[in-house]
């Protein structure tokens, strides 16, 4: 199957040069479970450089920002299936779109790419930031030289379950009980996984 | 009747307006006309933005103030909010450009302040 926006290792490392000062820092993102959103706020805050005491509107100092596991981020809700990108090409009638899934399957580090641009402000500057982003699929990345901080992300008050969602949480997981008895019981050495869902 | 030309005053006045401009680009720094348009248009900017600069540069100090606090005071859950209140209740008369710029010079102060402020 040909891969046509496949993701290239090289270009994500090209395209140093252009970046004037080193004097920034290189923070590694893990994109492991995140949710899409959250996780792309918090990018775009560092990436404009917010969360500097000498922050200027007009001069781009973020700081160099690593995102690994693209292909690990969550969404919630239906969004797996239902969440759509669109775009026009500039031909009439050619609105063209394509499902999140189809988009983690094409170029999973498009996703995050697109969630922090639409995030920053529509300025000269967006360009320069945009170059400082760096996005993977895996954990592998060309800049293990360099001194690469951790980002650790603030505490999330997840809220509590809607009253259907757990009567239905509560239903899978008596289903699941079931089966594991009714396996232990009458088949031996059969393993049989649990569905699982996308929260 | 003879004939009377208007002589210099024009051009007296005109050549003032050209010494205002005299730094503008291309077309607005030689053509008469469009000079008088942009030294008008220099002025207006000019007395509107004094008021604006003093509106940017505080938004600008709040800017660097919730950086300050989002990076360092985590440790005591701080807010821009709470801050700016701890500070008008301890009486201090520090105002937000002082605040942002210990934050970026000298840190350590700024940490002692708050810490003596919030307890």
């Amino acid at each position: 199957m040909k891969m046509v926006n496949a993701f290239n290792m090289k270009r994500a490392a090209a395209g140093l040069r252009r970046i004037n000062l080193d004097g920034l820092r290189w923070r590694v993102f893990d994109a492991k479970g995140q949710v899409l959103g959250r996780l792309a706020s918090q990018i775009a805050t560092v990436v404009q450089g917010k969360d500097k005491p000498t922050y200027t509107p007009n001069r781009d100092d973020g700081d160099m920002c690593i995102v690994l596991n693209a292909k690990d981020v969550c969404v919630t809700g239906r969004k797996l299936t239902d969440k759509v990108y669109y775009w026009h090409t500039g031909y009439v009638g050619h609105l063209k779109e394509r499902t999140f899934k189809d988009q983690m399957a094409k170029d999973p580090t498009e996703v995050i790419r697109k969630a922090v641009l639409r995030m920053l402000p529509r300025n000269k500057l967006r360009d320069d930031r945009d170059r400082k982003l760096r996005i993977f699929p895996g954990s592998e990345h060309p800049f293990g030289d360099r001194p690469l901080e951790p980002y650790v992300m603030p505490p999330r008050r997840v809220r509590e379950m809607r009253p259907r969602e757990r009567r239905a949480m509560i239903r899978e997981q008596k289903k699941a009980e079931l089966q594991q008895q009714n396996n232990d019981g009458t088949k031996k050495g059969k393993k049989r996984e649990a569905p699982e869902e996308s929260a | 009747m003879t004939r009377i030309k208007r002589g210099y005053i024009a051009g007296k006045r005109r050549r003032k307006i050209r010494l205002f401009t005299s730094s503008f680009r291309g077309a607005h720094s030689r053509l008469t006309r469009t000079i008088t348009q942009q030294k008008i248009k220099a002025l207006v900017s000019a007395n509107r933005d004094r008021d604006r600069k003093k509106r940017g540069f505080r938004s600008l100090w709040i800017h660097r103030i919730n950086a300050i606090i989002g990076k360092n005071k985590k440790k005591q859950y701080n807010r821009y909010s709470n801050l700016l209140y701890n500070i008008y209740k301890g009486q201090l008369l520090l105002n937000r450009k002082i605040v942002a710029q210990m934050g970026i010079l000298k840190g350590n102060c700024l940490r002692m302040i708050a810490n003596e402020i919030i307890t």
